[in-house]
């Protein structure tokens, strides 16, 4: 499903260069569940970014089923994050002045999916996260648990394989955390790809499989 | 997807009232200038025309001068003598000529009862009232018998009549120019003229025979003459042909400049019409510098929205939106601003179109004429609202579009 050969990523900073990736090679199969683990500024998010296709390494291939992905253009890459990767983000980043309705809507906006169908999707997303009555109600109006089950919802809104979450429970109190790792969990046993970024090693101790970082460079595995 | 996207659009409209009503009130100003302008420039342009026409339309005047090159044994400075008969014989000999009346200017005493005016008396033949619009309202203006019969009849101005008579009706009464009785026969339309040349304007004037003028007063030549060409695009041949033919009947150099001074109102319309092109063209610039200080004012509050919703792009394009759906999504609100407020401007000048034609046609407005939101006017407004507008927008949307995600989430 996933798979990263020789990545590397190298910000220039004038006349100063970091590197943040020096050669990542890993391979993540479909319907695995995986943790990435690693102290801050071991590369987690810059690893999370190239595999979301947020951004693009300097050197390297990244296979996203079976294409490579490295040299597609932005608008190409906009296209792949809206259909075949699902973000969630340790701050929910919910579009704060649109209604819980309209956040999940949005990724089906931007494939031109029709009303009718935004409307079937969206109501189904609801009611699997629980939140169908506050559908109207905007991000502020919502607890961190609830803005979180809308911004799983929203990810969740195209269908895609693969879900990337980047500390999902990191700004949750342990009671919403639990619901939003069992809503994880549901959605990896239905056959989801899950990578997600963390932490927490209780919560990776969930995963399949950790993928520990640092200094921009895989540390050899260990099945957990 | 285009309603949610308008519904978007005007709740981030909405989300912020006093800012767009700021930012609105440069684009309604804008374009209130602009149409403003244009309209009145237009109307300004038409109405001096018109008033320009009130002289005549497409007639050439010559005024007989005196010799600047010798000729044949004549020294220059001989002065250039033309007789009406002349004048009225020209036709015969020169192809091309439509209608022509000699005329002869003088200024009288004109008195009705205890009512005395020294006024202008023009004495002229009948094709006269076609050349120089001076058409009779009541009665008739000055027909072949009277010109036989050097009959002592005028045709007087309608301001002139009212001088004389206040409220009476003129025609069929007898009024005294130096003391010799005429008979009214015709009270002049009223018209608008803002272009005259020796004596007062027609509304002032009393039209009388040239034969009767000449018999009367001794008059031999003319003070000047009038003539049309019957194709208007022959004025100039035509007037060269008239000039030939009067230097060889009087004797001077046809090549003589200022023998006969000519005043071809053909030519000095189309300079007029230019000029007032070009004054059209700078108030329309003029208004469209406001316009632009207003799109100014769009972009730079565009931008400050961009910036404060960095974050909200970062996350559209984090879901799949793509560089171009959110360049149209900034793009489409400075559109709505200006369109929207372009609307506004329109209706508010619409407003003001219509108090001035509620006034009365009386000095400033005469000179303003009638102002009409006419197609021509509304086309070059939009298209300048569109440009500037599509400039405008185009420059916030750029950079937001080039926001870059990974960054744009981390704020």
């Amino acid at each position: 499903m996933i798979e990263l050969q020789g990545i590397t990523k190298i910000y220039k900073m004038g006349s100063q260069t970091l590197e943040a990736l020096r050669g990542v090679s890993l391979k993540i199969g479909k319907g695995e569940f995986i943790s990435i683990m690693g102290p801050s500024g071991s590369g987690k998010s810059t690893l999370m970014n190239i595999v979301g296709c947020l951004d693009t390494p300097t050197g390297g291939r990244y296979f996203l089923d079976g294409k490579n992905v490295a040299g597609l253009t932005f608008d190409q890459l906009a296209a792949v994050r809206n259909r075949k990767i699902g973000f969630v983000f340790q701050n929910f980043n919910l579009l704060p002045y649109s209604t819980a309705w309209e956040n999940i809507e949005l990724p089906m906006l931007f494939d031109g999916k029709n009303h009718r169908k935004r409307k079937e999707r969206v109501t189904e997303l609801l009611q699997a996260v629980g939140l169908y009555d506050w559908r109207e109600h905007r991000p502020s109006e919502l607890s961190g648990g609830q803005q979180q089950r809308i911004a799983l919802a929203r990810s969740l809104a195209n269908d895609p394989p693969i879900l990337l979450a980047d500390e999902p429970t990191g700004n949750l109190d342990s009671k919403s955390g639990q619901e939003i790792m069992d809503i994880l969990m549901r959605l990896w046993k239905e056959g989801r790809t899950i990578v997600m970024v963390t932490h927490n090693d209780e919560i990776a101790a969930k995963s399949q499989r950790v993928i520990r970082l640092f200094d921009g460079q895989v540390v050899p595995e260990r099945t957990a | 997807m285009f309603g949610t996207l308008v519904r978007n659009l005007v709740r981030d409209l909405v989300r912020q009232p006093m800012r767009t009503l700021l930012t609105l009130s440069g684009v309604v100003w804008g374009t209130f200038s602009v149409v403003l302008l244009i309209t009145f420039g237009d109307s300004v342009s038409k109405a001096q025309m018109k008033q320009f026409h009130g002289m005549g339309q497409g007639i050439v005047l010559v005024f007989p001068s005196q010799t600047t090159l010798p000729w044949q044994g004549f020294v220059k400075g001989k002065p250039v003598r033309v007789t009406p008969e002349m004048v009225e014989a020209i036709p015969d000999k020169v192809p091309g000529l439509d209608l022509i009346s000699p005329e002869f200017i003088g200024s009288r005493l004109i008195s009705y009862g205890r009512q005395q005016f020294r006024n202008t008396v023009r004495g002229i033949n009948p094709p006269f009232e076609l050349m120089r619009n001076t058409i009779a309202a009541e009665g008739r203006f000055i027909n072949p018998q009277d010109m036989e019969s050097r009959k002592r009849v005028c045709m007087i101005g309608d301001v002139l009549a009212s001088d004389l008579f206040g409220s009476d009706k003129p025609v069929g009464r007898t009024i005294l120019i130096d003391n010799v009785p005429f008979l009214v026969v015709g009270v002049m339309r009223p018209k608008k003229q803002n272009s005259n040349y020796n004596g007062q304007r027609d509304e002032r004037c009393a039209f009388i025979p040239w034969t009767t003028f000449g018999s009367l007063y001794g008059t031999k030549y003319v003070s000047n003459f009038i003539f049309r060409p019957q194709d208007p695009n022959q004025t100039k041949a035509v007037t060269e042909g008239v000039k030939r033919h009067l230097a060889k009947l009087i004797g001077f150099d046809p090549a003589d400049p200022d023998a006969l001074a000519v005043w071809d109102t053909m030519e000095f319309e189309k300079q007029i019409s230019v000029f007032f092109l070009a004054f059209t063209l700078f108030l329309g610039l003029i208004g469209s510098f406001t316009l632009l200080v207003g799109g100014v004012g769009v972009a730079s509050i565009m931008r400050v929205v961009v910036d404060e919703r960095t974050r909200e792009i970062g996350v559209k394009l984090a879901v799949g939106a793509r560089r171009r759906t959110i360049l149209w999504q900034f793009f489409g609100e400075s559109i709505m601003i200006m369109l929207f407020g372009g609307a506004i401007g329109f209706g508010l000048s619409a407003a003001v179109i219509r108090a001035v034609h509620a006034l009365p046609q009386k000095g400033f407005t005469e000179f303003i004429g009638s102002p009409t939101l006419n197609p021509l006017v509304i086309a070059a407004t939009v298209l300048i609202l569109l440009t500037i507008g599509v400039i405008a927008g185009m420059i916030p949307a750029k950079s937001a579009a080039s926001t870059d995600p990974i960054e744009a989430l981390k704020k």
